[in-house]
């Protein structure tokens, strides 16, 4: 039953595709004897058939001396080549500086630097703002460049070895690692190794820890 | 006479008139305060520190021996209090080094070696091993099999941000081993080299000092006072490197260049920086 249908369904359709092939093939016969005969029209009025460019449909530009003399030719000797003269400009036009509309230019220009975030009440990416009150704590975590928080997960050894690694640590950096252990211990419930580079200004940490230390730092307001 | 009495208005004119600086072309100086002749200088950057106090230093003078404080001013924690990375400072050396180095080495191979042409024994019957030519790499006086060719470059390119936290790290370190000096303007008194020496050698800097200005075309009485000393060097802010900062004991920043300095590192810590580091990347597409 459902075939029988089926099959009835696609006849329809079959028939619509038709008439609308047919329709549209008629037309372009249409417009391609119209074509034609435009062009024919403008061959006989234009004289010279060299001269007209292949898409150069309507007569209403028209290609002056100044603007053919840019056209390279190829001469067959350096002596019998003509001087180059100065070319025609084709349109007149004058320099402005600082027009009212420049500064609709710079609104597309690209940034300088990457620029500061506007402040507002919610951010819909689910981006946090870093607060005040963590530049009063005995160690920092600065934000990147691109405002977002330092701390990245690097996996090697074909994705057996994961490291969280976290940069841009300023002030004590021993006791963000006594904190950090700490939260984690607490979190996971489980030791979690940390290594220290008290020069580099990082912390790593063995394992997935990205997620706990993001928000770990958000609690922290950095 | 009447320099004495020109030098005397001029220190007139500096008593009453508040020292505002005139180079802040870039960053607003927020507050200038003036007692007994010293600017105290708050700066406004366009990026704040975040965490890190900037770094304050002096305003030193050029013009008397003794050193004279003219003002205190404020650096940017972050490009002159960076950690101290000599393992990036070491890359960056190593990179100045061999970004214009081309080994001269050279050596033949059995083809350029002369003679050797013919088969030096037959092949069998002499009890002997078989050799097709008296040049080739087993023998005494023959070519060398994998030696050094001439005209083999160096060059390579140290990524981007290394180069820009070679300079800001060297920059940190000299300012916290106090080799890092800032002067108001390059002006000499007299264009003797002995005046440089004794003024080098009153403010225990080191005996190689390198001074770097914003402008291309340092004062006439510097350039004629360093030119006999090798030791002294002058170079626009364009040319600062790590490789001199390192050789040269003292650095001696003019205000200006200061300012320049951190403006345009500032610039590029907080830039997108993809289009500088893609040219010598090398696994282009």
């Amino acid at each position: 039953m459902t075939a029988g249908v089926r099959h009835n369904v696609s006849f329809e359709t079959n028939n619509i595709v038709l008439i609308a092939l047919v329709a549209i093939l008629y037309s372009l016969f249409k417009m391609a004897t119209v074509w034609r005969s435009q062009c024919a029209f403008a061959r006989l009025f234009a004289g010279k058939t060299g001269q007209i460019l292949n898409n150069a449909t309507d007569l209403g530009t028209k290609l002056g001396p100044g603007s053919q003399s840019v056209i390279s030719r190829k001469y067959s000797t350096y002596g019998t080549s003509p001087y180059i003269t100065k070319i025609k400009e084709q349109y007149d036009y004058e320099i402005v500086k600082n027009p009212p509309e420049w500064a609709y230019v710079q609104r597309l220009l690209p940034f300088d630097t990457i620029p500061q975030v506007t402040p507002k009440e919610s951010y819909p990416s689910g981006w946090v703002p870093p607060k005040e009150e963590a530049k009063s704590l005995p160690y920092f975590l600065a934000r990147t460049k691109n405002h977002e928080l330092p701390i990245y997960l690097n996996i090697t050894y074909r994705g057996i070895r994961q490291i969280t690694k976290i940069k841009r640590i300023e002030g004590d950096i021993w006791l963000l690692n006594d904190e950090i252990k700490q939260y984690l211990k607490e979190k996971n419930k489980r030791y979690v190794e940390t290594r220290v580079h008290e020069v580099g200004r990082f912390i790593e940490t063995k394992g997935d820890y990205v997620n706990d230390l993001v928000q770990w730092a958000h609690s922290k307001g950095f | 006479m009447t320099s004495a009495l020109i030098s005397a208005i001029k220190r007139l004119h500096i008593s009453v008139v508040p020292q505002v600086r005139v180079y802040s072309s870039n960053v607003a100086a927020a507050a200038t305060a003036s007692a007994n002749n010293l600017s105290i200088t708050k700066k406004d950057w366009a990026f704040q520190p975040q965490y890190t106090k900037p770094r304050e230093v002096w305003i030193e003078n050029l013009d008397t021996v003794e050193e004279q404080k003219l003002g205190l001013f404020e650096l940017h924690p972050l490009v002159f209090a960076a950690p101290p990375r000599i393992d990036i400072i070491n890359q960056n050396v190593v990179w100045q080094r061999k970004i214009r180095f081309v080994s001269w080495a050279h050596t033949k191979t059995r083809a350029e070696v002369r003679g050797g042409g013919r088969k030096p024994w037959p092949q069998k019957g002499l009890g002997r091993a078989r050799h097709g030519s008296i040049r080739s790499p087993l023998f005494r006086g023959g070519g060398i099999a994998h030696g050094p060719r001439s005209g083999k470059t160096h060059f390579f390119m140290l990524p981007f941000h290394l180069r820009l936290h070679g300079l800001t790290t060297t920059l940190s370190a000299k300012l916290a081993q106090d080799d890092l000096h800032i002067v108001k303007d390059l002006e000499l008194p007299t264009d003797d080299p002995e005046y440089l020496n004794e003024l080098i050698e009153k403010r225990n800097w080191g005996p190689s000092v390198l001074l770097v200005d914003d402008t291309d075309l340092a004062p006439r009485n510097i350039i004629a006072a360093s030119d006999t000393l090798g030791h002294i060097n002058i170079m626009p802010v364009y040319g600062l490197n790590v490789y001199s900062m390192l050789k040269h004991d003292t650095l001696v920043l003019t205000l200006s260049a200061a300012e320049k300095i951190e403006e345009r590192l500032l610039h590029w810590l907080h830039a997108n920086t993809l289009k500088e580091q893609q040219p010598f990347k090398l696994n282009q597409v």
